[in-house]
């Protein structure tokens, strides 16, 4: 699977929250693109992911 | 005695500012300074940007413990986009992250100069505003463009000043008046400004609102600086509202021209 445009190892069960905890991630802290769904900061679902999965993990930075 | 005019509100999507100037949190030596200028700017809208999160190193939680979300209109951009399908994707990311349905849309193939893509920005811009977004799109300094964006429904326009970060003023004046002449939106100058003269010239031509960001994180003091940019942008807006003198080709006497105790025959003829 893709995270972030890098391949991440697919795990079977793996899932969204799985993959959040992995990285040591603040669910109120960031926003989820799994498919072509959104998913807001803090209101990040617990789905279940499957090998070819795309997701964009993002965060608010510093910018002008 | 003048009083200044509490009525005078900048307007952007329905919602009224008493703040003309907007700042960037990016290029800060660190939050404690980011966050001393912002206040000392007055500024009530702030941007910020999404990225990815590092998958080796995920770090902190970026900005968002450093800002009081709620004490600001928060404008995400999408900086980084070179697409219009980039810039729709970060927009929808950055609603999500913010809460808000305002973006400044930004669509920058070039690296170097930093400068818009005005065909992407456009068709970025019109497929947002079809999804509900506000949006507020850097653009060059392109008349027929502004007016246009506007046409399709964004909240303002932000032509720039002079390339992002340079500091190198307004260098694009010409057109910038003929964008504020023609305007039915709220002009924005953003970028390059580097200096509060540079603001306040912005104003006394007839913008509604500046943007600067480098001006203030790149100054030697940003606090310092931020105040002096938000004086400068109430004086240029004071400035504009009370009308400039006529500009002539001569001198205009200002002392009264009868009565000057002179010589009978002066040496100078005058």
């Amino acid at each position: 699977m893709q995270l972030n445009g890098q391949h991440y190892p697919y795990r079977t069960g793996l899932t969204l929250h799985a993959i959040i905890a992995d990285l040591g991630l603040r669910h109120d802290a960031i926003v989820v693109m799994h498919r072509d769904d959104v998913y807001k900061r803090g209101k990040i679902p617990d789905v279940p992911l499957e090998q070819n999965d795309v997701i964009e993990i993002v965060r608010m930075m510093q910018g002008g | 005695m003048f009083t200044p005019d509490t009525n005078d509100q900048l307007i952007i999507g329905g919602r009224a500012f008493n703040s003309r100037l907007m700042v960037g949190t990016g290029k800060y030596t660190s939050f404690e300074v980011m966050r001393d200028s912002i206040a000392a700017s007055g500024a009530e809208i702030v941007t910020v940007s999404i990225r990815r999160v590092e998958i080796n190193a995920p770090g902190h939680a970026g900005i968002l413990d450093a800002l009081d979300l709620t004490a600001f209109q928060l404008l995400p951009n999408t900086a980084g986009c070179r697409t219009t399908e980039e810039a729709v994707r970060v927009a929808k990311l950055a609603r999500a992250m913010t809460e808000t349905d305002w973006v400044k849309l930004e669509v920058i193939p070039d690296a170097k100069y930093l400068l818009p893509d005005p065909v992407e920005t456009l068709r970025a811009a019109e497929i947002l505003v079809g999804e509900g977004f506000t949006v507020l799109p850097y653009i060059p300094a392109d008349p027929v463009l502004a007016r246009r964006l506007a046409e399709v429904g964004c909240a303002t326009v932000m032509p720039l000043a002079s390339p992002i970060g340079s500091g190198r003023g307004i260098l694009t004046r010409a057109n910038l008046e003929i964008i504020i002449e023609e305007a039915t939106v709220p002009v924005v100058v953003d970028a390059g400004l580097g200096v509060p003269s540079e603001a306040a010239a912005c104003f006394e031509m007839g913008a509604d609102a500046v943007l600067v960001n480098t001006g203030l994180a790149e100054a030697r003091d940003p606090v310092r600086m931020a105040a002096a940019f938000r004086d400068a942008v109430k004086a240029g807006r004071t400035a504009y509202l009370a009308g400039r003198m006529p500009v002539r080709s001569h001198a205009s006497a200002s002392s009264p021209t009868r009565g000057v105790v002179r010589n009978p025959e002066p040496e100078v003829p005058v």
